[in-house]
């Protein structure tokens, strides 16, 4: 009678336990699951105002919307400008400065999500209700950032660049772009590609290259940009229409290849389901039998590409199991993050052992397994679901050259280790080369 | 009773009245009949305005665009009156020759975005000043204020740019988002710098190679300048800060493996 209890003990001590274990690990000078790790940069209040925002102290008192504004149009004009042609200033009764801003000057606020909730509830909602989707999407982006292994590993100052996309989740003006906040502009392709664009994303590039791209950049500028993005209303779809259609203020609901980050099987009943929501959005142009035959061959292009993928990293877990990666982990310069890797070294291989942080202090062929798995997939993945053609196919030229590549590296490795211990020499694991220098110390002592 | 005005009285106000009007008319008159449509070649441009506005052509002469640079006045302004203000500040006249990483880095920033989206209704006859702007065009910043030299060049004085991005932005975060944006190309420096420190002291590897990883090294290095000076994230991380990382990962395998493959040759 007694063992049953047993468990049921653990259990009570462990899960409080747990409970404490993760406030206290978020309770550091940084945010999120490794605040203890890091101190923001300067800068960063101004990304994640909800966690690291300072107001100023310089101005003393309490103002009123229209003292705001007297003050203002001298002092920065084109935030005035700008909002006097919005429609918060177009109104009958305008929502001046403070309604966002607060009126005491020594404890101004910068607008969050919540803050626009208070009038724009039901996008909001929408906004927030996008976590139950996960990863990869617009709600978590700032903690996707701010929990990766490079952000805490790095000088904060070299990471700000992260943030400043990933404020996505911090910042309602990251598309209603500030103090204009025109829903017409939120619309438009443009509004994305600061963000959706280089080598991991080229969703500008390849949209652009696309029939609706091409379309859109033709003739987008006659269209009548304050239409809903329902059926009937544009010529060609953005970003916009197919990512965010009937203005839904969500992006990851209708995502099944997860950003061509990892593989998934098309044919689960949930991706089915998710499938036919697609199938139906391009019917609004399409026929449902040509919409069906373009996501089958979005789903071979990933096929082909997985295929690849595996085919490197199956190469580089073999060099790994034979300790034939150069410089190894357990002698790279020790980063913050790799704490762990002090009492269990191991280097990061595929989606589920961290790749997407494999681009800095690994080896170089494991660097060049990240950029074939993170530039050239990538590129591929977005090419062929935004009907790039000539993308694709320079997408898979691309990794069959990074896996020649990485195959040929792997050969001689293996050949000049196999030369070495026949001659019984052991190469010098925890070199010079690969420990210090002007980056490498000024990280290791700074950060 | 009044004496009857005599005709010569008559004609000495007629001809006071005649002056005052033509005094009070003649600059647009004038002005006028002075400003002839063109088409003008660089010299009469510089002849002319040296009188008017001597300012502008010696920044013009001093600047980058300078006469070694080739870039005359007709290239930006075209080489009629018209719209000549006009027709150089839009991007367009620029990105004619900053191609490339210079012109895509602005483009794919937010104030690239904003300018593009609303060229339509922007009017580029205004003066390149706070508040005549929704969001800055290359113009804006780099000839701000008519600045005919380059308002934003590296030589400059950093509050000088500071109050161009003032025009809109409060003091504060300009401020910060400048140390901030210098903190991190000092550490591209630093990536840079240990790079090329590698790269002189390389005993036994590729010339050739090296060369392509000391040319990449000051590509990304400049992207990054490019990406925190037109704000795009894009530029200061993937054409920046993990390349140079690569770079780096790629120089040190060069130099390893070649000192690798030396001691076995020694050994041999």
């Amino acid at each position: 009678m007694r063992y049953p209890l047993i468990p049921v003990l653990i259990a009570l001590l462990v899960i409080p336990a747990g409970f404490a274990y993760v406030q206290w690990i978020k309770d550091g000078s940084g945010s999120g699951l490794y605040s203890r790790h890091w101190t923001p940069d300067a800068i960063q209040g101004y990304w994640d105002p909800d966690n690291f925002y300072q107001p100023t102290q310089a101005v003393q008192g309490r103002f009123k919307g229209t003292e705001c504004i007297q003050c203002h149009q001298g002092i920065t004009p084109g935030i005035v400008m700008d909002w006097r042609a919005s429609r918060h200033g177009q109104s009958d009764s305008p929502i001046t400065c403070d309604a966002c801003h607060g009126t005491d000057h020594q404890q101004l606020q910068l607008p969050t999500p919540k803050v626009c909730a208070n009038c724009h509830k039901k996008q909001h909602d929408e906004f927030t209700d996008e976590a139950r989707f996960g990863f990869p999407s617009h709600v978590l982006a700032m903690d996707r950032a701010i929990n990766a292994k490079h952000f805490v590993d790095k000088p904060k100052a070299e990471v700000q660049s992260c943030v400043q996309c990933h404020s996505v989740a911090t910042k309602c003006d990251s598309c209603h772009t500030r103090h204009r906040f025109n829903p017409a502009e939120a619309r438009r392709p443009e509004a994305c590609i600061t963000c959706h664009t280089g080598p991991p994303h080229p969703d500008d590039k390849t949209y652009f290259a696309s029939a609706h791209g091409k379309q859109y950049l033709a003739d987008g500028d006659t269209w009548d940009w304050s239409k809903p993005l329902t059926k009937g209303n544009y010529p060609a779809p953005t970003c916009a229409y197919c990512h965010m259609d009937g203005g839904r203020h969500q992006v990851a609901h209708k995502s099944i290849w997860k950003f061509g980050l990892r593989e998934i099987n098309p044919n689960t009943a949930k991706h089915q389901a998710l499938r036919q929501g697609w199938i139906n959005l391009c019917s609004d142009c399409h026929e449902k039998a040509q919409a069906k035959l373009w996501l089958s061959e979005l789903d071979q292009e990933r096929k082909r590409a997985w295929k690849k993928l595996y085919t490197a990293e199956g190469i580089l877990k073999d060099l790994r199991a034979d300790q034939l990666l150069f410089p190894a982990a357990g002698n790279r310069p020790p980063y913050p993050m790799d704490w762990l890797d002090e009492l269990w070294p191991k280097e990061r291989i595929g989606f589920f052992e961290g790749q997407a942080s494999a681009f800095y202090n690994v080896s170089a062929i494991e660097r060049d397994y990240f950029e074939m798995w993170y530039f050239d997939n990538l590129g591929a993945y977005k090419a062929a679901a935004h009907g790039d053609t000539e993308g694709v196919t320079d997408g898979h030229r691309k990794m069959d050259q990074s896996l020649e590549r990485i195959g040929k590296q792997a050969a001689r490795s293996r050949a000049l280790s196999e030369a070495e211990q026949k001659h019984a020499i052991k190469p010098n694991t925890k070199t010079k080369l690969w420990n210090s220098g002007p980056y490498t110390d000024f990280n290791r002592e700074q950060n | 009773m009044h004496a009857p005005v005599s005709p010569h009285e008559l004609l000495l106000v007629l001809r006071i009245g005649a002056l005052a009007l033509l005094y009070l008319f003649a600059p647009i008159t004038l002005g006028a009949e002075t400003l002839p449509e063109g088409p003008f070649s660089n010299d009469e441009c510089t002849t002319c305005h040296s009188q008017h506005n001597p300012q502008i052509v010696q920044q013009w002469q001093n600047g980058p665009h300078g006469p070694p640079s080739k870039t005359t006045c007709p290239v930006c302004h075209g080489n009629t009156h018209g719209d000549a203000a006009a027709t150089a500040r839009v991007n367009k006249s620029c990105i004619h020759c900053h191609t490339g990483a210079t012109s895509h880095s602005y483009a794919t920033s937010k104030h690239g975005v904003i300018v593009r989206l609303e060229n339509s209704q922007q009017d580029w006859g205004k003066p390149l000043q706070a508040g005549q702007y929704r969001a800055p065009s290359c113009s804006y910043c780099h000839l701000h204020n008519n600045d005919h030299g380059d308002s934003m060049k590296s030589s400059g004085d950093t509050p000088v740019h500071q109050g161009i991005c003032m025009g809109c932005h409060s003091p504060r975060y300009v401020r910060e988002l400048f140390a901030s944006g210098q903190r991190q190309l000092d550490i591209a420096k630093l990536k840079r710098l240990e790079g090329l420190n590698l790269i002189t002291n390389a005993p036994a590897a590729s010339e050739k190679k090296l060369k392509v990883h000391r040319d990449r090294l000051n590509i990304h290095l400049q992207n990054i300048l490019l990406g925190i000076g037109h704000q795009s994230p894009d530029y200061q991380w993937w054409h920046g800060q993990p390349a140079l990382d690569g770079d780096l990962i790629g120089i040190k395998e060069l130099i390893g493996h070649a000192k690798r493959q030396k001691a076995l040759r020694q050994n041999k």
